[in-house]
């Protein structure tokens, strides 16, 4: 059962009621001026990123404002209608296990639940939901409406405030109204300087139908933030019953369902199908013909997209030698007609889009409900920020998702929290909040971010953690659960949970040591540990009974057991190599570094660290370009302690 | 990390101390023309032209301080130079006195003394050379034979980071290819490993393997290697180590157990610094001196590249050989069957059969000559050096050899993993380890410490 979240009767202002559009609403000053106010923090924009910032400063005690235009559209799943995936699945994993929300949001929103890539390794054995995204939405607007503290303002951000000394003082609003904070987080998503392509059409906005913020971008710049140019696509969405499903390859999910929350003892719920299809011969004829007006190919859009998730019509022309793309069609509710078609991004015409779509298989009498369409927008060179995502030159100023320039909801979520955490504790005075790269890929995230150079959206991948084995999904809460409670986000009782979970494990593994097995097929004076045993590679918990072994463990924590020991040997040398990367994390680099003359220090190197300025000798040397010879002259700087 | 400062202006001698027609010295740093030019009494040096040479006097850096020598001072600019750093080399007469009066000069104006390897140290830092290279810098100087001269060069021409840079590119490619199919499994479906990367891995180790197997011979081209002579009480060990060396060094007598310390002389064998050690005869020792010298002989065994054993052959073989047989562990044993001028009585089968691996067995006298110049070339052979082959890119240090080693077992770990089907990170962490390895050859991944250690070997003034 999902245990009910608190649902504390409250007077909030929610603003209008869902589906009102604000600027229906009359704002004569009075109203105006009585809906401004003081807050802890400033939240911009209540996505992914918005929603957990928010969230997470509230519960930290502070008084959040969340800024949207639309606060029926929170959470809003405006692209693919499912969470996780590999790599993304563990960061919710790890948002989840430090009190983040998107895991316990997916648990009531999912309609089909599934762990990907069962029969590889456990590093990439990732969760992955399909999700209702009205319920999503819905899920997320009644736990921010129920976190005390946390106040939903209705309207539009025009400008940051500074103070004399620029600092953040407050935001105002395009109506008029100012929020004052020393603590401003921006989630701005697609919405900076949005404009999107359908074929040769361009309209302003950040997501259909609704407008973008260009005031706000045009604050950014004047704070002087770099900001640079992306792209992103979403695919078109069928009608349900226009779709032959017979014609497609079913893809069920899991049963029984596993639960993306710790804190979710089980699912019950009957799970919607997905089904997958393939482009033809013919579908990449049809695109090959029309190229010409396609805006990625006619030169319209000069945002760079993501390499990893491109567009149906790059596929087709970077990888010739592939007749066929597999693509799957994912409803994207219960109740809803629409159906998302994973893996045709496209900014191609509408009327080619229903061409090509046509000569799939099932797709043949297709209706498109939407057309595909890519967006471009700004986003922030992510340089430019600390390792809590706060903007180096104005204190006081967070960014968290598309704005740093990364792709998805989790990566999103992901820094929201990182960015609302470190908003709350810098208003009580405390230190800053990071994590490593080697205790979970949420600290691999914000580190790429703030030392790498980026050409197009981040997305998360495994080989992205070059400690994978020791971030998996599957202990997520072994890692993280105590600084969440540190944090004031994880409950006493969830800790001890955590920590009763993992004695648990332990004590089943020793129990198993001391316990001598005859494996089938084997000679007798084989004397193997039941532990033993199981760590060869084709060895199941499961399968111990049948030799004569009782077992004590459920599933989740069995198969956390048999990674551990089947991969013990090589979590222990990551454990190692992660150890010896955590001293060259610790060797800081002071700030006034960066204003001397860096002598030595080879050219390219030095304007490259004067321009991310890493804080530790370890971030250094991530930098592309800072030699190991620069950074043994970087160690001799830092020593001298200027 | 504690290494000097990179950033300012040294000075050091070049040439060795002693009497000599020339010495150098060497000044370098961002201040280097500034600091020459304040000891020197000739053309202005700070507008001197890079590598142009000028005629004039060194002198004090005080006002109306008196001449000390006459000298050329040569200009190299940066980055065109030994450092990348401004240099001026002056050129004084040598002996004790000139060269060590310019160089306080130069500290007086304003220079550093150099400590051991800094130049170097500093070429190096400035990416003029890789570590390697830079190693090889202190090679060469070391070298003791021209074919560890040859070694040195060629290493430090970047024989060695090129063919290593080959082998570690495909082992790259291998990981992003690993990479690709653990974070896009989906699409790509099918095998982790697939037969063509595990193939690219296999040769990449092999490759490595093979280098490392020339290792053991550049390693006693570039270091040397210790033989000891071992062999009963009077069986002609001092007289065949006199043969071997062409002259007579050893004491020589007919009363057993007369050689009581190890006597060590290098040799030169196929371009190999050879010490040859002449022991002291093991037998039961008579007394507590001989016991100690017996022991030490035998402690010598384990740690050498080769042990030459000398059985005289006109006696038969006892106890005290089967004893010493017992002792050699892993050496490789090179067998001199002694006075074959006189009848024999033990023949090579029975010395072969006291041994369970294969060893060679050299028929010499050592009174007589007959056959010396066999075993020379026998000991060649077993150092593992054919005459001929090239030692370019060859491992000859033994830090490179360690890391080197390395690499190839993670490389041999992640073929053995991927064949067995083992998930793509697995292979992924085995291959990331490689080239972290064989990263440290070339200086690509610094260990803590590492040039400490590296830097301290050179000479001051390189």
């Amino acid at each position: 059962m999902i245990p009910p979240l608190p649902q504390a009767p409250r007077a909030l202002d929610m603003g209008p009621a869902p589906g009102v559009p604000t600027h229906a609403l009359p704002l004569d000053a009075a109203a105006a001026a009585s809906r401004a106010g003081r807050f802890d923090v400033v939240v911009v924009g209540a996505g992914h990123a918005g929603c957990e910032a928010a969230h997470a400063a509230a519960r930290m005690g502070l008084s959040v404002a969340l800024v949207t235009v639309q606060v029926g559209d929170t959470a809003k799943m405006s692209c693919n209608p499912a969470i996780g995936g590999v790599a993304k699945g563990h960061m919710v994993r790890e948002l989840d296990a430090l009190g983040g929300l998107m895991g316990r949001i997916t648990d009531r929103a999912g309609i089909q639940f599934k762990v990907l890539n069962r029969g590889r390794g456990p590093a990439v054995w990732s969760p992955r939901a399909q999700c209702d995204k009205r319920a999503y939405s819905a899920a997320m607007l009644d736990v921010l409406a129920a976190t005390p503290g946390l106040q939903f303002v209705a309207g539009t951000a025009e400008r940051v405030r500074l103070d004399a000394a620029g600092r953040v003082a407050g935001l105002e609003l395009s109506d008029g109204r100012v929020l004052e904070s020393r603590a401003v987080v921006i989630t701005p998503g697609t919405f900076l300087d949005g404009v999107m392509h359908i074929g040769e059409q361009r309209v302003a906005g950040g997501r259909i139908g609704e407008h973008a913020a260009l005031a706000l971008s045009r604050c950014l710049g004047a704070l002087g933030l770099e900001r640079g140019r992306l792209k992103t696509g979403t695919p078109p969405r069928l009608h349900r019953d226009s779709v032959e499903t017979a014609a497609c390859t079913e893809a069920p999910g899991d049963e029984p369902p596993r639960p993306f929350s710790h804190w979710t003892e089980s699912l019950t719920l009957t799970q919607v199908l997905c089904w997958s299809t393939h482009t033809t011969a013919e579908t990449h004829a049809v695109i090959r013909d029309n190229l010409s007006r396609s805006p990625l190919y006619s030169g319209d859009i000069r945002g760079v997209g993501p390499r990893y998730c491109p567009s149906l019509e790059d596929k087709v022309v970077k990888f010739p030698e592939r007749l066929s793309h597999h693509l799957f069609l994912e409803p994207e509710g219960r109740e809803v007609d629409e159906i998302y078609v994973n893996g045709v991004s496209t900014s191609m015409p509408a009327d080619v889009q229903w061409a090509f779509l046509r000569t799939i298989p099932g797709l043949e009498r297709c209706e498109m409900l939407r057309p595909g369409y890519a967006v471009e927008y700004d986003f922030v060179l992510p340089h430019q920020l600390d390792p809590t995502l706060q903007a180096r030159r104005t204190p006081g100023l967070w960014l968290a998702g598309q704005i740093c320039g990364t792709s998805g909801y989790e990566e999103a979520a992901a820094q929201g929290f990182v960015a609302g955490v470190n908003a709350a504790r810098t208003v009580r005075g405390e230190s800053p909040w990071v994590l490593r790269r080697d205790e979970a890929y949420i600290g691999v995230l914000v580190d790429d971010l703030v030392t790498r150079e980026h050409r197009e959206p981040y997305r998360m991948f495994t080989s992205a953690a070059e400690h994978r084995l020791l971030l998996r999904a599957d202990n997520a809460d072994e890692r993280l659960a105590a600084a969440g409670h540190a944090l004031g986000l994880i409950t006493d009782a969830q800790r001890e949970r955590v920590r009763a979970r993992y004695a648990d494990i332990a004590a089943e593994e020793s129990r198993l040591a001391r316990v001598q097995v005859r494996p089938v097929g084997e000679v007798a004076r084989s004397g193997v540990t039941a532990r033993d045993w199981l760590a060869r590679p084709q060895s199941a918990y499961a399968a111990l009974p049948a030799l004569g072994v009782a077992t004590a463990l459920a599933e989740p924590e069995a198969e956390a057991l048999e990674v551990r020991v089947k991969y013990h040997g090589y979590i222990e040398r990551q454990r190692r190599t992660a150890a010896q990367a955590t001293a060259a994390e610790s060797l800081r680099l002071p700030v006034a570094l960066w204003d001397t003359d860096l002598r030595g220090v080879s050219h390219e190197a030095a304007e490259k660290l004067r321009r991310w300025r890493p804080e530790t000798l370890g971030q250094a040397g991530r930098i592309a370009g800072v030699s190991p010879a620069d950074l043994a002259i970087l160690a001799v700087l830092r020593a001298r302690k200027i | 990390m504690s290494l000097p400062a990179f950033d300012d202006t040294i000075a050091a001698i070049a040439t060795a101390p002693g009497d000599s027609g020339l010495a150098v010295v060497r000044v370098s740093g961002a201040g280097a023309l500034a600091c020459a030019a304040r000891v020197f009494e000739g053309a202005p040096l700070e507008s001197a032209l890079s590598h142009t040479l000028h005629h004039g006097w060194a002198r004090g850096p005080a006002e109306g301080a008196p001449r000390l020598d006459e000298v050329v001072a040569a200009v190299f600019r940066a980055p065109r130079s030994y450092t990348r750093e401004d240099v001026v080399e002056f050129s004084c007469h040598g002996g004790r006195l000139p060269a060590r009066r310019l160089l306080a000069a130069l500290l007086g104006a304003g220079a550093r003394l150099a400590t051991p390897g800094e130049f170097t140290l500093r070429a190096f830092l400035r990416g003029r050379l890789d570590l390697a290279q830079a190693e090889a810098v202190a090679d060469l100087i070391h070298a003791e034979t021209e074919r560890a001269a040859d070694l040195a060069l060629a290493q430090l021409s970047g024989a060695l980071s090129k063919e290593l840079h080959a082998i570690t590119e495909r082992v790259r490619d291998a990981l992003a290819e690993t990479e690709a199919r653990v974070d896009f499994a989906e699409d790509v479906g099918g095998v982790e490993v697939p037969p063509h990367v595990r193939e690219a891995i296999a040769s990449a180790a092999a490759q490595l393997e093979a280098m490392l197997a020339g290792s053991a011979f550049a390693r006693a081209v570039r270091e040397g290697v210790h033989v000891p002579l071992v062999g009963r009480p009077n069986a002609g060990k001092s007289s065949l180590f006199n043969a071997l060396l062409g002259e007579a060094r050893a004491i020589v007598t007919d009363v057993p157990g007369t050689t009581r310390d190890r006597v060590s002389e290098p040799l030169e064998l196929a371009g190999v610094r050879v010490t040859l050690s002449d022991t002291a005869g093991v037998r039961e020792a008579a007394d507590a001196i001989e016991a100690e010298g017996v022991e030490r002989a035998l402690a010598s065994l384990a740690s050498a590249a080769c042990v030459l054993w000398v059985v005289d052959a006109s006696r038969a073989l006892t106890s005290e050989d089967h004893a010493l047989a017992a002792r050699f562990g892993a050496a490789r044993v090179l067998v001199a069957l002694n006075q074959s001028d006189r009848p024999g009585v033990t023949r090579a089968s029975e010395v072969e059969a006291l041994l369970p691996t294969a060893l060679t067995c050299v028929p010499v006298s050592a009174v007589t000559g007959a056959g010396v110049d066999a075993l020379r070339e026998a000991l060649a052979r077993q150092l593992g050096g054919p005459e001929s082959a090239s030692l370019a890119g060859a491992v000859a240090n033994a830090r490179h050899a360690e890391a080197l080693t390395r690499a190839a077992g993670a490389l041999r770990r992640a073929g053995g993993a991927a064949q067995e089907g083992a998930p793509g990170e697995i292979v992924a962490l085995e291959l990331r380890e490689a080239l972290a390895a064989a990263g440290e050859v070339t200086g690509e991944t610094l260990g803590e410490d590492l040039l400490e250690r590296i830097f301290a070997r050179f000479c001051i003034g390189k």
